[in-house]
């Protein structure tokens, strides 16, 4: 008998490993089954997402410039500041969320207190408010009528009012990032494990240098992958804009714009495909770079 | 732990990020029980307003309801079966498909409302009913409902499940019912709860697809907020909140329960 | 009653084209409880998945039940009862539940299946059990409830993939002893896979030892323990030690001493080996200590351990690789000392040299008879 080579356990290799749909594996169901439960996803999936998006790159030819009109973006001086201006807000959102939520995730994480639950309650509230509301959330705050108006009113006979224009759009999205934040910064610091900590301090590390060679690492994938969120979602929300503005100069309502008021079909299909194309390469990217997955669980539009 | 300036600061900075949370909502909930925000809680507390939204957007909240449910119907149909193909014969392909699936959610509900305009904005009888809505909803949601069946069917060793169940005799879709199906019912809730809160408060794309005639909750939201008085649309609001607040609570419970089941592995005596 | 399986001409090669196992024929009688017996990735578990038809042979390869032929029938209709290492219970439901799964599947009534169930929880000892959700219970509880399980149904063999390694080593003793008066009990054909040489031993009518995707030799646990048929068969079951020697003219000469009575019978090539270099394996009771004017071989002492009712010792400088000896529990020996020790022929068994790798993976079982 010759010997056998490259002998692997039978149990831990799967065992088609290049044929998806190729042969029935005994166990699962057979190749028409499985094609049979995957029809009402592709059929979704084919019809009302790939072949829209098809249709919408083709329309961006019967633009001005044709083809170019892919780089009407960067090439139009009002399209490219609007980009600049979204990209600065969100990536400011993003900053800011991170850094406030890190702290009171992680302070949350560590300490019980009385009250507790109900801060962490509390904080997690807005997960499932629309743009909309989100919006109208900021005019009670920074509104004509909002509590801050009132109180630098009492204060000092002058009405701060900051939510009709980008300020108030950004307090709206920190509003909206937050709760998403804390929940993946809190998640990240409960698998964090103490002993780590505890053997960077019998080393005599200090405590500025276990955060940043201990904490922060351990919470660098529920932050990186939160954060990319909330810069995903300040780049292409709409509500929140909407109803706090319609002449905020961000991207989404520049899109929203040319298709309504001024029927820019194609201008308004290459600047959401542009903006599409980035939105999903920043999430593709943090997705790459910590592995999995938490980037849908988090969503929702605002 | 002893208590320093260090907790009491951080302590400090959590309570004010959670004023800035709450604070709005309760702004927005008094303004809508109270009969004139301008002159503050003195003018009294009323129903008025809540009524009066009612009549005006009774349709838009009930017609949001059911496009919710029936969202969460075809995502059930359509994602859990994905689900398991996903996860049960992992692939070039399946990866492929997976990506192409969370697109929707990666991209601008705008340019994705703006994709299926251009498409079917001319099939009159679809574009003006319900059903457009929907579709871009079910767009929307699919790929969290396939997400959370997927998180759970893969941490359930399905492969070795099924094997048990067919060395049994059961054929597949027995195996799928009694045996797939039931241990992924928490994913399958989670999923559910996370469908249906998206669907009722979803905006970017509802606004682009609706019609006068095919409003919904969120879009009566913003036309209240544009063009009524401000306890018109508190009150909205507060409607809103107390549909949402259920979900919410039960999505919360059910991580929960799943957080201690985790735990409680593992603990029962080896007597035997 | 019980059946009979046969395989004929099966190998199987897995889709990227590594090769499982070569081709081999197995046949394994009604009623006999046969134990595959390997290291990892020796194609154990690949047969026992043909058999219960989660694998299928490659072209060629033939499998029958009581000479049916079900090569191509899929495992539900197969009619095997199977049982996993990792329980592969179903967590939607109750024990009692669990055990009535199949009896539902194939249609038995409500009132016989409940019979059948709690016949089944008092054979297994788990009848309180019958209501608890599987996440309350323990680990040897719930291999109870999938043997249980797998037996209701009265298949017509029972395939059980290594159903003891997930539990602690007394507990593993114990359903041990169970399962093999339970195997006797139903008189059930049965294929049991193992690392575990002790499990095999115990259990098996027959042992088949596996090594890289081959059979390396069939035989009862006392033909296997006694007369392994090449080196790597002889390590797996025990058999650690090993010694270079001669042979010339039929007897055996290791250094400067000579031995008579020697088995050197060479089964691969069925003869005597009568000339040439050769290899010697033996379990630590081939070598005894002894004095000094009567050692054949002096080592040094590496490291001691007590075990009790002996002390075992590992001694350098006898072989090219230490050797493990065991001596009286109560010597008094420490390492770094001298010592000297007697062969004991009739213990040995002789290899021609080249015979076959034996498999260094095997080692970490291997001391664990003697």
């Amino acid at each position: 008998m010759s010997s056998v080579q490259n002998i692997q356990e039978g149990r831990s290799r799967p065992s088609f490993p290049f044929g998806f749909l190729r042969r029935a594996t005994p166990g699962a169901g057979s190749p028409a089954i499985l094609a049979l439960l995957m029809t009402p996803g592709i059929i979704i999936v084919a019809a009302f997402f790939l072949i829209p998006l098809a249709l919408v790159a083709m329309r961006v030819a019967d633009g001005p410039d044709g083809w170019a009109t892919y780089f009407v973006i960067l090439t139009n001086g009002r399209y490219f500041a609007s980009l600049v201006q979204t990209l600065l807000m969100s990536a400011g959102v993003t900053l800011t969320a991170l850094i406030l939520c890190g702290v009171c995730g992680l302070f949350l994480v560590r300490n019980r207190f009385a009250g507790r639950n109900m801060l962490m309650a509390l904080l997690t509230l807005p997960l499932s408010f629309p743009g909309t509301v989100v919006g109208f959330m900021v005019i009670m705050l920074a509104g004509r009528q909002g509590v801050i108006g009132s109180v630098t009113d009492a204060l000092f006979d002058e009405k701060l009012v900051f939510a009709y224009e980008i300020s108030g759009l950004f307090i709206g999205y920190l509003y909206f990032s937050i709760p998403r934040v804390i929940l993946a910064v809190m998640a990240s610091a409960e698998k964090l494990d103490p002993q780590l900590e505890e053997a960077a301090r019998s080393l005599g590390a200090p405590t500025w240098r276990v955060i940043k060679d201990v904490i922060l690492p351990g919470l660098m994938p529920g932050l990186v992958s939160s954060g990319a969120i909330c810069f995903a979602t300040a780049m292409g929300a709409f509500g929140t804009a909407f109803t706090l503005a319609t002449d905020i100069d961000v991207l989404p309502m520049v899109i929203y714009t040319e298709f309504t008021r001024n029927a820019n079909v194609a201008v308004a299909a290459a600047l959401s495909i542009a903006l599409g194309a980035m939105t999903w390469a920043v999430l593709f990217a943090v997705r790459c770079f910590v592995g999995s997955s938490a980037d849908t669980a988090a969503r929702g539009g605002a | 732990m002893r208590r320093d300036w260090k907790f009491y600061s951080q302590l400090g900075l959590t309570v004010l990020l959670c004023l800035f949370i709450v604070i709005p909502v309760g702004m927005s909930a008094l303004a809508g029980v109270t009969v004139n925000v301008f002159k503050g809680l003195s003018s009294g507390l009323t129903l008025r307003w809540i009524i009066e939204v009612w009549d005006l957007y009774a349709s838009s909240i009930m017609l949001s309801l059911w496009i919710a449910l029936v969202c969460l119907a075809v995502t059930l149909v359509a994602g859990v079966p994905l689900a398991y193909v996903l996860v049960r014969r992992p692939g070039r392909l399946t990866r492929l498909f997976e990506e192409l699936l969370t697109l929707p959610v990666a991209i601008p509900g705008l340019a994705l409302a703006l994709a299926l305009l251009i498409t079917y904005g001319g099939v009159s009888g679809y574009r003006s009913s319900w059903l457009f809505i929907l579709t871009g909803h079910v767009l929307f949601t699919l790929p969290f409902m396939v997400r959370s069946v997927a998180a759970v069917m893969s941490a359930m060793d399905m492969k070795m499940l099924e094997e048990g169940a067919a060395s049994l005799g059961a054929g597949f879709w027995r195996r799928f019912f009694t045996v797939i199906v039931p241990n992924a019912k928490p994913g399958i809730l989670a999923g559910a709860l996370m469908v249906v809160t998206l669907s009722i408060g979803e905006f970017n794309l509802t606004w682009m697809l609706h019609t006068p005639l095919t409003k919904t909750l969120p879009v009566g939201l913003a036309d209240a907020y544009a063009s009524m008085r401000l306890e018109i649309g508190s009150a909205y609001t507060l409607i809103f909140f107390i549909l949402i607040m259920p979900l919410l609570i039960a999505m919360q419970a059910l991580a929960d329960r799943g957080k201690r089941a985790s735990k409680r592995i593992d603990t029962a005596e080896d007597t035997l | 009653m019980s059946t009979q399986i046969r395989l004929r001409d099966c190998a199987k090669t897995f889709g990227d084209g590594t090769r499982a196992l070569a081709p081999f024929d197995l046949t394994i009688e009604g009623g006999e409880t046969i134990v595959l017996l390997g290291p990892s990735g020796c194609g154990k578990t690949t047969i026992l998945r043909m058999i219960a038809g989660l694998e299928f042979p490659d072209k060629g390869g033939v499998i029958t039940f009581d000479g049916d032929d079900v090569t191509h029938q899929s495992i539900e209709k197969r009619r095997v009862g199977m049982v996993f290492q990792s329980y592969a219970l179903f967590p939607n439901m109750t024990v009692a539940q669990n055990v009535a799964y199949g009896l539902k599947v194939h249609g038995v009534s409500r009132e016989e299946s409940d019979a059948r169930v709690k016949d089944m929880l008092e054979m297994m000892h788990i009848e309180m059990l019958a209501d608890r959700r599987i996440d309350q219970l323990s680990g040897g509880q719930r291999q109870r409830v999938a043997l249980a399980r797998a037996i209701a149904v009265q298949p017509r063999v029972l395939l059980l993939d290594e159903p003891l390694t997930a539990l602690d080593a007394k507990l593993r003793v114990r359903l041990r002893t169970e399962i093999n008066a339970l195997l006797r009990k139903l008189g059930i054909t049965a294929v049991y896979v193992t690392h575990d040489q002790e499990e095999a031993m115990a259990l098996g009518d027959r042992i088949v030892v596996m090594q890289k995707g081959e059979i390396a030799q069939i035989g009862t646990p006392r033909e296997i323990y006694r007369k392994p048929q090449n080196p790597f068969v002889a390590d797996f079951v025990g058999a650690a030690n090993r010694l270079d020697g001669q042979m010339r003219d039929g007897r055996l000469h290791i250094g400067t001493h000579v031995f008579d009575a020697v088995d050197a019978f060479d089964p691969r090539h069925g003869a005597i080996i009568d000339q040439g270099p050769v290899e010697l394996f033996f379990r630590a009771d081939g070598l005894s200590t002894c004095d000094a004017a009567r050692a054949h071989v002096t080592g040094r002492v590496e490291a001691v351990s007590y075990l009790g009712e002996r002390l075992r010792l590992t001694v350098s400088g006898i072989g090219a690789q230490a050797v493990i000896v065991d001596t009286h529990a109560d010597d008094v020996i420490a390492p770094g000392a001298d010592v000297h020790c007697q062969i004991n022929p009739d213990r040995l068994t002789v290899f021609p040299v080249g015979a076959g790798a034996g498999n260094s993976a095997a080692n970490q079982s291997a001391h664990a008879v003697s």
